[in-house]
């Protein structure tokens, strides 16, 4: 299905003051609307400029996005942004920080209060309402910085790495939510760099380093397309020097990443490849634990892509 | 319209948080308070005169003759006065005591026309051979008019200074006269004892305050001086929490998620300054009241505070504006709330001693005098004295108001540029 897009982005560069590096570089992108699209990347891979372009807080070095073909500063209303920090007022209680962000949208009267009603219940802080946010729970505050973004019904709602830090029921909690609103027709862009929320809610997925787009589709398609000849295996002992040289020598590898461990390769004959591993398994009497071939999940993928250097 | 409303919700969140701070609300409101009322006890009496003041004085010699040029040399010869002569054409009566009242000079000496002639006729006539007033000359009579927001001790000096030198001038004539007699044919056996002991050559001359015909004004007081110096001082301290709300807003994201939002930059700026002002206008009451009624009740001074209520409001709400300025222009340029809590209080006490708050400016060297007049406290104080002390009015704080105004604005534009140029730049 083709939808129209929502957001497009052509040739976006960034380049923070002080910086040699640009944090975005040339990147162009198209969202369609009612997409859930997740934008994943390593810490400092540009995600949080790039969302900061979209929603209009910083200017671009070059290049330009357009959010239903207008300049992302003419069209802030369209749009809902759900920063990584706790972006609201801890000495108001939930219901007055909704008021607030909610007349600051522009809402008043009896929608002002409908709206306010409704982000409540999303967020389940009907008991909470009338509490100061700074005695909240982690979870409880995590949950109000997502409806905050939901006061004005935004047709784009953007979340920046939303579900840092909580526990597991109130990222559930939040997953639940966000499947919730884009079943009723709300694009979704949801950066992140937690592999399997992006598998579990995306549709369609961006991963990006150094500014730079790396792969880009739907998560099924991203996939299938690097699925092909992936061995992984896990073992009960220590991979020997000799053995690591062995599995790096293997004909036919694309690439491979061996941990002390575990090890994947990716092979363009996979079938001979497998062979191979085991037969220099049982060679160096390395005991196995487990050993898939060719379903690579979407960590494998990010990693292959991104490689497995630290980044801060 | 909706613009309209985003500032009323913005003031509205901004009273809120300030309300819900009382710690700071403590400190806005009772410090300032508690710090005028010890000080204005505190110093009441020992208000006293300091060492090395020099005072400011200008001399108009219309006599230029020796009662001209003596008194000159009395007070060019002395290190409390930096003279100053008046030149032809000379500046008529009201134009003078102008000069005393805006506190352009400390001091203006007014010496009159034919000074020494008639000083030394009178003195013929005091002093005569056969001991008869012969003429009615009348006494010279020399006018000394002062800067009424002096100290009385320091009135009281150069007054007492004034007539010493003036009786040593008439001590001068009066011996020439003798001198003269002595030297006639008929000898001096006939001088008049009486004359000679009270030959008032020169009138006594009086409190430049009774002078300058401001009969039931002020006098200055320590509460007079305390109490306008420390509402600057807590008006400008405001910085410190506002610039760290601002900060914290921005280190929370809540000025981000504002930001992404359609709301104009002079929304998030106006939803600051109104609550701010209200708290300005609210300390400003709240100490003048403290000087008014609760000082006296103490033991202390009463603080008198004019006749121009609407020229105080003028001047409280500039320097308020000029208060909120600086803060919002520290909040734009600190990474920080330690950066921007450090960096207010210390410029602000700089600026505050360099203003005269903590020492006052007449006892400074003239080169920090000069300094004194880029700092806003400076500004503000000279407003507030002219209104307390001076009698002054609208029109007369038109230029510390001014002054005020255009540094507020000033600040404005710059946090504004700042803000934006983050916000583009970043």
């Amino acid at each position: 299905m083709t939808s129209a897009p929502i957001v497009e982005i052509a040739n976006l560069s960034k380049t923070y003051r002080g910086s040699e590096r640009p944090a975005l570089d040339d990147l162009s992108l198209r969202i369609d609307a009612g997409r859930f699209f997740g934008l994943l990347g390593p810490n400092g891979a540009g995600k949080s400029t790039l969302i900061s372009i979209l929603c209009g807080l910083f200017a671009p070095t070059r290049g330009q996005v357009h959010v239903r073909g207008k300049d992302t500063r003419e069209v802030k209303s369209m749009l809902g942004l759900v920063p990584q920090d706790l972006a609201l007022y801890p000495m108001l209680t939930a219901r007055e920080n909704l008021e607030f962000f909610g007349r600051m949208q522009g809402l008043t009267g009896a929608r002002l209060r409908e709206r306010v009603a409704a982000c409540l219940a999303i967020a389940r802080l009907e008991e909470f309402a009338d509490r100061r946010a700074e005695t909240f729970s982690g979870g409880l505050k995590r949950r109000l910085n997502l409806v905050i973004g939901l006061i004005h019904e935004p047709r784009l709602l953007v979340l920046d790495e939303p579900t840092v830090g909580i526990d597991p029921q109130s990222r559930h909690f939040i997953h639940e939510s966000l499947r919730g609103l884009h079943a009723a027709g709300m694009t979704i862009i949801y950066s992140t760099h937690y592999m399997e929320e992006a598998e579990q809610l995306c549709d369609d997925i961006a991963i990006i380093d150094h500014g730079r787009i790396l792969a880009r589709g739907s998560v099924l398609a991203l996939l299938r397309s690097h699925r092909h000849g992936a061995i992984e295996a896990h073992v009960e002992a220590d991979l020997p020097a000799a053995l690591v040289e062995a599995l790096q020598q293997l004909p036919h590898l694309r690439a491979s990443r061996i941990e002390t461990r575990s090890f994947l390769l990716e092979s363009d004959r996979p079938e001979a490849t497998l062979a191979a591993v085991i037969d220099a398994l049982q060679r160096h009497r390395i005991p196995l634990a487990s050993l898939s071939l060719g379903a690579m999940n979407l960590e494998h993928l990010f990693l292959s892509l991104t490689g497995t250097q630290l980044r801060d | 319209m909706i613009a309209l409303r985003q500032l009323l919700a913005a003031i509205g969140k901004e009273t809120r948080l300030i309300l819900r701070d009382w710690h700071a609300l403590a400190i806005l409101f009772v410090m300032p308070v508690v710090f005028v009322t010890i000080l204005s006890l505190a110093l009441r009496d020992v208000f006293t005169e300091r060492a090395g003041v020099r005072f400011d004085m200008l001399i108009v010699n219309q006599d230029g003759q020796l009662v001209g040029k003596k008194l000159i040399d009395a007070f060019e010869g002395d290190k409390h006065f930096r003279v100053k002569l008046a030149t032809p054409p000379y500046p008529d009566d009201a134009a003078l005591a102008e000069l005393a009242n805006s506190g352009r000079y400390k001091f203006v000496l007014i010496i009159p026309p034919k000074a020494t002639e008639q000083a030394s006729r009178r003195a013929s006539e005091q002093v005569s051979a056969d001991g008869q007033t012969r003429g009615k000359t009348a006494s010279v009579r020399a006018t000394l008019l002062a800067d009424p927001t002096l100290r009385a001790d320091n009135r009281s000096m150069v007054l007492a200074f004034t007539n010493g030198a003036l009786h040593a001038i008439e001590s001068q004539l009066i011996a020439e006269r003798i001198a003269a007699l002595a030297r006639t044919p008929f000898g001096s056996s006939t001088v008049s004892a009486p004359k000679l002991a009270a030959p008032q050559l020169f009138a006594e001359v009086g409190d430049p305050l009774e002078t300058a015909g401001r009969h039931g004004a002020p006098v200055p007081t320590s509460v007079q001086q305390n109490a306008p110096a420390w509402t600057l001082l807590a008006m400008f301290f405001l910085a410190i929490p506002l610039s760290v709300t601002f900060i914290r807003e921005r280190a929370q994201g809540s000025l981000l998620r504002l930001q992404s939002m359609p709301v104009p930059d002079w929304v998030l700026f106006g939803g600051k300054i109104v609550p701010y002002l209200i708290i300005n206008q609210i300390q400003l009451v709240l100490i003048l009241a403290v000087g008014v009624w609760g000082l006296p009740l103490l033991g202390g001074d009463r603080l008198t505070l004019g006749h121009a209520p609407a020229a105080i409001a003028l001047l409280g709400l500039s320097a308020s504006l000029a208060a909120i300025g600086f803060a919002l222009l520290i909040a734009t340029l600190a990474r920080t709330p330690e950066q921007a809590s450090t960096f207010s209080a210390t410029t602000i006490l700089i600026l505050a001693a360099l203003g005269g708050i903590m020492v006052p400016k007449l006892v400074m060297p003239p080169f920090m005098q000069h300094l004194a007049g880029f700092s806003p406290f400076s500004w503000g104080l000279d407003g507030f004295l002219d209104l307390f002390i001076r009698g002054g009015g609208v029109r007369d704080i038109l230029p510390e108001a001014g002054q005020l105004l255009a540094f507020a604005i000033a600040c404005f534009a710059v946090a504004l540029m700042r803000f934006h140029f983050r916000l583009r730049h970043n």
